[in-house]
């Protein structure tokens, strides 16, 4: 198992160093055309051929893996920053603060947060710029993912405030913004942090499902969700199982993830 | 009991108007409400130009729309889908057997692998059976559901199995952690170090405890079933709910869309309730 969480950790090392190169380690930009070669199979000039638009799979690739591997965390820790917010006040307050943040916490939990999220995104405009979409679709998982994180924290939060410690702190007159300071964000820490790591995988697969549906990260900037598209053309994939490579990468990315969360954090 | 139904009901009724209430909000307010790829059309005359923008003003209104909608349920008008131009109650009916078959088809045999390798795996202990049952979920959790959906075209297999493989790292993971932490537990050693077998074990110390936590995944279970549902639902091109809220959501079918989130909302609050009241019905004979 040791061998295994190695093998992950050097994995992710590796993407996030091919993330922070990818400048450098692409032969051409993103959208750059190469008219004369459209449909290219692997060379050495492009690796993995290119597109039907004539673009450098290996490239896009690339600065896909940049876009998903760089704005998945953004949105996680917006998430659990809105989770933090929304459950440690729950959890501190009790009450009907506490019953009224679960309602809203159960409605979120209740509506399928894919459908949700497909249905917020499809009535965005059609004629939004690559950025835009971006920062949109991104912007959006962090927003309409808190609901199970906030659960946690709020859980957390609850058992801290019954705690003994907590109760000496009030009892020697430790104001409400000190004993959180001192003592629920210290102690929640440690729960915060694993949210934050398990929103990493789950928003990069939010992102694969929204983009290989086309409602992702809009053209010609590429993710690795929006690069799944070319699966569809489902008679291409078996002579050129190249196009396959995305989803790999997309796959070794989460399985590292998920090998890195302990047993515990990836319980429901 | 009656407490917790009566609580229930009301938490149900909460979230239910919470649910419509919001799609409609954010429906509402997300850019490009008010625009209509219709408007575009050339064909069009400017008065049915016209007309559609009007539809779209009558809808802009959230209390007004909403108070029209609540009404028209209470009556059991779900109204007519303005992409489709079919009463929403019908294009529900003929959509939503196919993806509740699809449904239970992917939670059975999701739970059915899911249990059966996670016992497998904590009653025989054998290495290769477990890094095998860790690197099926492994993977099939790390796996956009539109991406295995397309696998899954491209293979020619049946798209609801690729929801089942969907569903079932989850309810292995989830149960593999509840065996594991029974089957650690003193009454359980001692059970063991008195020469009890491990299934006899299974039977009468670990089961007994993890069951009642397990049934709880069942309303999570299906909330991932449903979303699961959707992508694959476009991708293989099976006309469910999924499919349908797809094309609502590019056509920008206000009260197609918010019945159907209705509609996924209510099913998974209500298996989430019964999912509930059994735990705490086996909570309670066991006590």
């Amino acid at each position: 198992m040791k061998t295994i969480r190695v093998a992950a950790i050097a994995i992710l090392v590796l993407m996030s160093l091919v993330v922070l190169g990818a400048h450098y380690l692409a032969p051409a930009g993103y959208e750059q055309q190469f008219r004369e070669t459209t449909e290219a199979a692997p060379s050495i000039h492009h690796l993995l051929g290119t597109d039907e638009l004539g673009r450098d799979r290996w490239a896009r690739l690339l600065y896909g893996m940049r876009v998903s591997l760089t704005l998945a965390p953004l949105a996680a820790l917006f998430t659990t920053v809105l989770a933090g917010l929304v459950g440690g006040i729950a959890g501190y307050f009790g009450g009907w603060t506490e019953r009224c943040s679960k309602l809203l916490i159960d409605l979120f939990l209740s509506v399928p947060w894919l459908f949700l999220l497909i249905t917020v995104r499809a009535v965005l405009p059609l004629n939004v710029s690559p950025e835009a979409s971006v920062t949109v679709t991104f912007a959006l998982l962090g927003l309409l993912g808190w609901a199970a994180s906030a659960r946690v924290i709020c859980a957390g939060a609850k058992d801290l405030m019954k705690s003994e410690f907590v109760w000496m702190a009030r009892a020697s007159g430790f104001s409400g913004l000190k004993l959180v300071r001192l003592h629920l964000m210290p102690n929640l820490r440690g729960a915060l942090l694993a949210q934050f790591w398990i929103s990493i995988p789950v928003f990069i697969i939010a992102e694969a499902n929204l983009g290989a549906l086309g409602l992702g990260v809009a053209e010609p900037l590429p993710s690795l969700g929006s690069l799944l598209r070319e699966l569809q053309d489902s008679v291409m994939v078996r002579p050129e199982p190249w196009r396959l490579l995305p989803l790999a990468v997309l796959i070794v990315v989460i399985s590292s993830f998920q090998v890195l969360l302990n047993r515990q954090e990836i319980r429901t | 009991m009656l407490r917790f139904w009566s609580g229930a009901v009301l938490r149900l009724m909460a979230v239910m108007l919470m649910a419509s209430f919001a799609g409609a909000m954010l429906m509402r307010i997300a850019p490009g409400f008010s625009s209509d790829d219709q408007e575009l059309n050339s064909g069009l005359s400017a008065q049915s130009i016209q007309a559609i923008r009007k539809a779209h003003l009558a809808d802009a209104n959230i209390p007004y729309f909403y108070a029209q909608y609540l009404g028209a349920l209470i009556r059991g008008d779900l109204g007519t889908s303005r992409s489709l131009n079919q009463p929403v109650k019908d294009l529900l009916r003929e959509r939503l057997p196919t993806t509740l078959v699809n449904l239970a088809f992917a939670l059975t045999v999701g739970w059915l692998l899911g249990l059966a390798l996670a016992i497998a795996t904590q009653t025989w202990e054998i290495p290769s059976l477990n890094f095998l049952a860790n690197g099926l979920s492994g993977t099939f959790i790390s796996t956009p559901a539109a991406a295995l959906a397309l696998v899954f075209l491209l293979l020619r297999w049946p798209p609801a199995f690729a929801a089942a493989l969907l569903v079932f790292p989850k309810i292995y993971r989830y149960t593999q952690n509840l065996l594991q932490q029974s089957s650690e537990m003193p009454h359980v050693l001692t059970a063991r170090a008195k020469g009890a077998g491990p299934w006899r074990v299974l039977a009468w110390h670990v089961a007994p405890i993890a069951f009642p936590q397990i049934i709880a995944l069942v309303g999570v279970s299906i909330s991932i079933g449903i979303g699961v549902l959707l992508p694959i639902e476009v991708v293989t091109d099976v006309a469910g709910i999924g499919q349908l809220a797809w094309q609502a959501a590019q056509a920008r079918d206000l009260p197609l869309l918010v019945n159907l989130t209705m509609v996924v909302t209510f099913v998974t609050v209500c298996a989430t309730l019964i999912s509930d009241a059994a735990q705490q019905g086996l909570k309670r004979s066991a006590a």
